[in-house]
């Protein structure tokens, strides 16, 4: 149940960024909405929720993306692993260390794209761009990642009984 | 808590099949795109719901700003009136270029089974990646690779085709290449997209014509755009760089951040 909800939250949150950045002509606020969603569940939630997290937040992101295909799955899919790896060595006890482990996820996945990248064309066309805007999505992303926590926790005291 | 190892195996699973999608290995990226398109013709009605709500709030946020700004605009209006007094004497250049977009209109107007006019109703997630989404798709006669353009010019490529809505890739994506001429001089470059808002012009060589401030139109050689489209104005030429081509920076005519509509234009 909470799985889903937090699924339909995330991609609501996609669908509401995709439709709202139409409006705002600037090319740097495009925080990456799924990932606080994917490091949740990882560390609040059973490792199953987390997978199933990754998956539909991997496809959303392809869905509204100009993205290749299987590129955002990889990713996310890379973060869920390394998530459940870091999920005992690290520990999130506000708010504020759950948006700088979501910062950290970002600049990961910008890596992992420009690894896949290189893997599997042997070559990172994207290189410069994804590495000229991996800071200010990191920031952005942690920035929004204190409102999704929030968002999550009042969903939580609201609707669900505390674990 | 340990990990389940049936997790775990069915994480390293889905991750071997991403990366065999990614390759574009046929039979994944066959069921792949099936389920994407399932999920996309899930998702595209609920973007073209709620971007009517954030449309109207633009309309009003943007009439409220208007009438604050009512009497300073008014003295720079004013100001404009005499600017552009000096301005009357590029009236033959206007002309020209009055006469290329009634051409296009005239175009649109003779055949409006051949354009589909879409509204913009998403942008691309990632900024690593320059994306629209229109709110035309597969219903609306919509296919991939079909040109998209504003009477100002070209704005990009359908890629991804939905049947509510459809994906444009941008020409300043870095996936993007135009053939194009230079207007009114015989050189013929690769426009490219950087991922920024300047777009790369390549391989003219250092003994071909081509000044700051040439048009770029579209030559029509690569069988998607079709010829004579305005695609961009060069604004900077590198011409001390090494090698036999000059590094030369384009403007494009649309900033697909302002854009509201688009035109695409359907291939018989």
């Amino acid at each position: 149940m909470k799985v889903s909800i937090y699924i339909l939250t995330g991609f609501f949150c996609a669908i509401i960024e995709s439709s709202i950045l139409s409006f705002i002509p600037a090319e740097f606020l495009k925080p990456d909405v799924t990932m606080p969603f994917i490091v949740y569940n990882v560390f609040f939630l059973s490792p199953q929720a987390g997978l199933i997290t990754s998956v539909a937040m991997g496809m959303i992101q392809e869905i509204f993306s100009n993205a290749p295909d299987g590129s955002m799955l990889f990713t996310k899919i890379t973060i869920f692993i390394f998530a459940l790896f870091f999920k005992n060595k690290l520990y999130i006890n506000s708010k504020y260390s759950f948006s700088y482990i979501c910062s950290g996820a970002v600049i990961v996945e910008s890596f992992l794209y420009l690894f896949l990248s290189w893997l599997s064309r042997g070559e990172s066309g994207k290189a410069e761009n994804v590495l000229f805007f991996m800071l200010p999505n990191a920031i952005f992303t942690g920035f929004i990642a204190i409102f999704i926590f929030s968002f999550i926790g009042f969903l939580n005291t609201k609707f669900f009984v505390r674990e | 808590m340990k990990t389940p190892l049936i997790v775990i195996i069915t994480a390293a699973l889905v991750l071997v099949i991403s990366f065999l999608i990614f390759t574009g290995t046929p039979i994944f990226v066959k069921n792949y795109t099936k389920t994407k398109v399932i999920c996309g013709e899930i998702a595209g009605p609920i973007l073209r719901l709620l971007n009517k709500p954030f449309l109207g709030a633009k309309h009003i946020f943007n009439t409220y700003i208007n009438l604050i700004n009512v009497k300073k605009e008014n003295s720079l209006l004013k100001k404009k009136i005499d600017e552009l007094q000096l301005d009357n004497k590029k009236i033959p250049e206007l002309e020209q270029e009055n006469k290329r977009l009634k051409t296009m209109l005239k175009l649109t107007e003779s055949n409006p089974e051949t354009w589909i006019v879409a509204k913009i109703i998403g942008e691309d997630l990632k900024n690593w990646f320059q994306c629209i989404i229109v709110d035309k798709g597969r219903d609306h006669g919509i296919k991939e690779k079909m040109p998209v353009m504003t009477p100002k010019g070209i704005v990009g490529q359908v890629v991804e085709v939905n049947k509510w809505h459809s994906k444009v890739m941008i020409i300043n994506d870095t996936n993007s290449s135009v053939d194009v001429n230079i207007e009114g001089r015989d050189t013929r470059g690769i426009l490219e997209g950087t991922g920024h808002t300047v777009l790369k012009l390549k391989y003219i060589t250092k003994n071909d014509e081509v000044e700051v401030g040439d048009k770029l139109v579209t030559s029509g050689k690569d069988s998607i755009y079709p010829k004579g489209i305005p695609t961009g104005i060069i604004i900077a030429i590198d011409k001390n760089k090494a090698g036999i081509f000059y590094d030369i920076d384009v403007m494009p005519y649309n900033n697909y951040k302002r854009l509201e509509e688009v035109m695409i234009l359907k291939k018989r």
